[in-house]
C-alpha cells in the first residue's frame, strides 16, 4: 500500500463521523478557491472529495484525506492532489467499482468512484482485500 | 414532529422547500422525512425544492433527492427541483447522474408554472 507522510500534504482530514463528509468538501473547495480554481473546477473537486470522504466514512469507517498543492508535468502546471485512505474491507473487484453503476451498498448510485474519475483529470486506485483502499486523484488548474 | 431541519413555505396548494444550508448525509436524510410528513399534514400537491444556495450535490444528496420524489410521488404528490447552479448541473451531468422522478425548472415562477399545468 502507499506510504504517506502527512507532512507532505497542506491539508490532512479524519473521517469518523459522518458530519466529516461535510467538513471536508468544505475544506477542500476552500483550498480550491485559494489555488484560483475556476468556479466549475472548484465545485468539481468539492463533489470528487465528498465522494472520497463518504466512501471512507462508509466502508471503511474511518481513514483519511490528503490534500495539496502541487506543479505537475513538465510545464510545471499548478495540480490539486487529493489522497483518501483507509485500512478498510478493500474492494474486491476494483474494475466494477470504478465502471459505475455498480454498489455494494444499499442506498447509493454505485456511481462515486465512476464519477470522481470523470470528474478529475488523474484517477489512481489501489485496494486489497482485508488491508485497506487508496484512491489518489489530481486535477490541473486551467488558464481562464 | 421535532424541529424542522428547513423552513418551509406553503404557496397554494404547494410546499416550497429553500435549501439554504450545508447539506451533510444527516440532514438530507431529516429533511426527507419532513417533506414526507409535511405532505401528509398540510394536503399538499406539489413540492418546490430550490436549490440555488446549494453548491455541491453529490451522489448520495442526489440519490435522497430522487428518493424523497419518490415517496412523494407515492402520496400523489409531484416534486419539482429549482434553481440548480450551472457548475453543479456541470458536475452531475459529467458524474451521470440522473434525477430520477424529478421535475426540473429553472425558477421558482418556472416551478409553479410547471405543477399549475400538471393539475
Amino acid at each position: 500500500m502507499i506510504e504517506v507522510n502527512p507532512q507532505d500534504y497542506d491539508i490532512v482530514l479524519k473521517i469518523k463521523d459522518e458530519s466529516d463528509i461535510a467538513v471536508s468538501r468544505q475544506m477542500a473547495k476552500n483550498f480550491a478557491q485559494k489555488m484560483n480554481f475556476s468556479l466549475a473546477d472548484v465545485t468539481k473537486i468539492a463533489t470528487a472529495v465528498s465522494e472520497l470522504a463518504r466512501n471512507i466514512y462508509r466502508y471503511a469507517k474511518e481513514g483519511y484525506i490528503y490534500i495539496r498543492k502541487k506543479e505537475a508535468g513538465p510545464e510545471k502546471a499548478t495540480t490539486i492532489e487529493i489522497l483518501a485512505c483507509d485500512k478498510g474491507p478493500g474492494i474486491e473487484n476494483v474494475e466494477l467499482a470504478v465502471s459505475g453503476g455498480y454498489t455494494t451498498s444499499e442506498r447509493s448510485l454505485g456511481l462515486g468512484l465512476a464519477g470522481i474519475r470523470r470528474l478529475m483529470d488523474s484517477f489512481h486506485i489501489e485496494s486489497e482485500v482485508g488491508k485497506g483502499t487508496a484512491v489518489i486523484v489530481e486535477k490541473r488548474r486551467r488558464a481562464f | 414532529m421535532k424541529s424542522k431541519v428547513v423552513p418551509t413555505i406553503k404557496l397554494y396548494d404547494y410546499l416550497l422547500v429553500p435549501i439554504q444550508i450545508e447539506l451533510d448525509d444527516n440532514t438530507v436524510e431529516r429533511l426527507q422525512m419532513q417533506i414526507l410528513h409535511e405532505i401528509h399534514e398540510n394536503d399538499v400537491r406539489g413540492i418546490i425544492i430550490d436549490v440555488s444556495m446549494v453548491d455541491v450535490i453529490d451522489s448520495y444528496i442526489s440519490f435522497v433527492l430522487s428518493e424523497t420524489a419518490g415517496m412523494a410521488k407515492a402520496m400523489g404528490c409531484h416534486t419539482v427541483l429549482c434553481g440548480i447552479q450551472p457548475q453543479v448541473a456541470l458536475t452531475l451531468a459529467q458524474m451521470g447522474i440522473r434525477l430520477k422522478d424529478i421535475i426540473t425548472a429553472r425558477s421558482l415562477e418556472d416551478a409553479i408554472d410547471i405543477l399549475d399545468e400538471l393539475e
